[in-house]
């Protein structure tokens, strides 16, 4: 049912190694599948452009982006993986994590990334209580009910910013943002700060769920809780973590991605769509997948724009995102972690 | 559990009643009532929620001040000085709810409407409006559609999309020349939805009745873009000279950061009713970024000493810059509160008549007096060209309304 990392529980460490092979080559043939369509897609927009540094800018954006858009994600796919939560208060808490460090900056004048010590646990907290008090209890237990918890959820605390805020858009200053060239491509250092951030965030999570005592205890959650249960886990004190592990992991992209936008109540909205979209292309539940997933997005984001000049760049993600649901339904690497 | 379901049952009954009494009286009948006696209402509807809510909410504060400067210069006067009273709606930003809060307000006895600050709102209003008999005079709107339609009720002050494309072209072709350094190309980035693509339309047949070349013409959607910089490259690939901007806030502020970092080989930076380049905060955010940033919009008219007065008085009543926006819904809610007086009459169809004839002086920009051509447009909108300098919006053309002459240059060249 739910396949958080699921190379554990779907193959096992025990599996026969001939099986483990072959699930190893059916990862290695769509990784190989996916780069063979990125390249023919680059080539194409280098045809239709005619100009090699507008594609090779369009690439480096795309990709720095969509390492801003896998941080995002990993949170919300932790969730759905573990707790088959749709958890529509992802973006709302990613924004309730940006005016922490924003508030906390313009109080004591810390640097932004320093502001993360007290985002990740208040966060942390934030998603636990919420949990606790919301989500686990009776009235959490139908899926209509999650569906509606987590979006009034991020209605109220929406709105809540916007009574305390102001709807007035606030910016971030990142003190000594440099930018470099990279073969002809300009690269701006907070994009940079915030992809490696993902990629550093992505290896953590990998890490916590497959290293630790913890992470197995989670993943045999996800697997089987009754079976959890059974052995001795306390099945609703792992959901509790978990959740609270993917709100404060947005948390950590909150503050890494401050110094990139507009710190406005409704920020969450703009990357709620392009999350989910991002957890689905990468395999529900699975971290890594959701950095793949979301650095393809923003390939296919700034692809879109040079194919199709006018048109909204969210088209050719959704193409992408129904050709892969048509194609493989629990998403590109739903079956690796 | 039956004692619990009786209380609830109880309590759903008692909140439909109350509900339905306060909506009955004034759906029905009440509204002549309401409109005889005790002050004049004027509908306020502007977005004090949502995403809009900045801009709303200054609109609000702008027709309140209006409100009170006529109350304290006596009120109507041909109504043996009945004072006026500002009842507000807001509209969330919403198309729907503008509507339904529209017909609240009129409902409520007010004799004319004044809004909304979004375009796609505004045509909803517009309709109610027209299927009351009652007034709209729009303060912010920038679609043109609207008074394609032959409505009879509807009125702006503010100039349309149209008319500030097209200044926007002409002020650059006057403003390149006088500095010896003619526009060939103008690049033009925009959001895609109507605001964008009409300001793009409008701009590039002006552009080329002038001899102007447009290319490449780039659109982004303003939801959701998070990066710029790719745009920005295609620009400067295109070897054009001007970059005309017409985007909201957020997404501007993202095309000055790419531009900053970008450094494409123009001229200018050309806003066109633009939703940043022109505002203190933008100067602010972008700091060093924005500098010598032009813009082509409708503005707040900073000769003239009644608005630096006006605006003034809101910075010390609310600690915040009065945006054109708010400087709009005054000069609408004074548009109405003239047509009551000179209709000396409560009777919307007679205000709608004394406003379609009125002459009131604007505190923002214009050609002359605020004055409604057959279509309900202002005769005498007038956009302006601004340029961010020394660390403040400044108008520098036309010249009789310049605080300081252009400086046809952006930040990064020599």
């Amino acid at each position: 049912m739910t396949e958080l990392d699921t190379g554990a529980p779907v193959v096992p460490e025990t599996a026969p190694p001939d099986q483990k092979i072959k699930a190893d080559r059916g990862f290695l043939g769509r990784a190989g599948i996916v780069a063979a369509v990125l390249v023919v897609a680059i080539v194409l927009a280098l045809v239709q452009s005619g100009s090699g540094l507008v594609v090779w800018q369009s690439v480096v954006t795309g990709i720095l982006t969509g390492g801003l858009y896998g941080l995002i994600a990993m949170g919300l796919t932790l969730i759905f993986g573990v707790l088959d939560i749709v958890n529509f208060a992802h973006g709302a808490f990613l924004t309730v994590a940006m005016f922490l460090s924003f508030g906390m900056i313009q109080a004591t004048g810390l640097h932004p990334y320093l502001t993360l010590i007290a985002a990740v646990p208040v966060l942390f907290l934030l998603g636990a209580a919420v949990h606790r008090g919301l989500l686990s209890g009776k009235g959490g237990g139908s899926l209509e009910n999650q569906l509606l918890i987590t979006l009034g959820l991020s209605l109220l605390l929406e709105n809540g910013l916007l009574m305390f805020f102001g709807a007035e858009p606030k910016t971030i200053d990142l003190p000594g943002d440099f930018q470099f060239p990279l073969l002809g491509a300009v690269v701006a250092g907070s994009r940079l700060y915030a992809f490696l951030g993902a990629i550093v965030l992505g290896g953590l999570l990998y890490w916590l769920l497959r290293r630790t005592r913890l992470g197995t205890a989670i993943r045999a959650v996800a697997a089987n809780a009754p079976g959890a249960a059974l052995v001795g886990i306390n099945v609703r004190r792992m959901h509790t973590l978990t959740f609270a592990i993917g709100t404060a992991c947005a948390g950590a992209a909150a503050v890494l991605a401050g110094p990139l936008v507009t710190v406005t109540p409704t920020l969450g909205e703009q990357f709620n769509i392009t999350a989910f979209v991002v957890v689905v292309l990468g395999g529900m539940g699975n971290v890594v997948g959701a950095l793949v997933g979301g650095l393809l997005i923003g390939l296919v984001e700034q692809l879109t724009t040079i194919y199709l000049g006018g048109q909204s760049s969210l088209l050719g993600v959704f193409v992408v995102f129904v050709l892969v649901l048509f194609l493989r339904p629990q998403g590109l690497f739903g079956r690796r972690a | 559990m039956s004692a619990r379901m009786l209380v609830a049952g109880l309590g759903a009954l008692a909140l439909l009643v109350t509900g339905c009494g306060g909506s009955a009286p004034m759906g029905a009948g009440g509204a002549a009532a309401g409109r005889d006696e005790g002050p004049v209402k004027i509908g306020a509807l502007h977005p004090v929620s949502g995403s809009n809510a900045v801009d709303g909410l200054q609109m609000r504060r702008g027709a309140q001040l209006a409100v009170d400067a006529i109350n304290a210069a006596g009120g109507i006067k041909s109504l043996g000085g009945r004072k006026v009273e500002l009842v507000t709606g807001d509209t969330q930003g919403k198309a729907d709810i503008g509507q339904s809060e529209a017909q609240r307000l009129i409902s409520a006895g007010a004799v004319s409407l004044v809004g909304t600050y979004q375009s796609a709102v505004s045509t909803n209003v517009a309709v109610v409006a027209e299927r009351n008999r009652v007034p709209f005079v729009m303060d912010v709107t920038a679609s043109d559609a609207i008074f394609s339609h032959g409505y009879q009720y509807s009125f702006r002050v503010q100039p349309g999309s149209k008319a500030i494309a097209t200044a926007a072209a002409q002020y650059l072709k006057a403003v390149s020349d006088q500095a010896g350094k003619p526009v060939r190309k103008v690049a033009f980035l925009h959001e895609q939805s109507d605001f964008g693509s009409g300001a793009a339309d409008a701009f590039t047949a002006a552009a080329k009745q002038l001899g102007i070349g447009i290319g490449p013409n780039i659109s982004y959607d303003a939801t959701t873009v998070s990066d710029l910089t790719a745009q920005i490259t295609q620009v400067k690939a295109s070897g054009a000279d001007v970059l005309a901007v017409a985007g909201y806030y957020r997404d501007s502020l993202l095309a000055a950061k790419a531009i900053a970092s970008v450094k494409p080989g123009l001229n200018a930076v050309w806003g066109v009713s633009n939703g940043a380049y022109d505002q203190p905060k933008f100067v602010a955010d972008a700091a060093a970024l924005g500098n010598l940033y032009f813009s082509t919009n409708y503005h707040y008219d900073a000769t003239n000493p009644e608005t630096v007065a006006l605006r003034e008085k809101y910075q010390k009543l609310y600690g915040d810059p009065m945006r054109t926006g708010a400087v709009l819904s005054y000069d609408a809610v004074q548009v109405i509160a003239h047509g009551v007086e000179q209709a000396a009459s409560t009777d919307p169809q007679k205000v709608r008549d004394a406003i379609a004839a009125a002459q009131v002086s604007p505190l923002t920009v214009g050609r002359g007096q605020i004055q409604f051509a057959p279509n309900g447009d202002n005769r005498n909108a007038f956009p302006v060209l601004m340029q961010v300098r020394d660390g403040r919006v400044q108008q520098v053309y036309p010249p009789e309304k310049a605080e300081s002459r252009p400086d046809y240059r952006v930040a990064w060249r020599p």
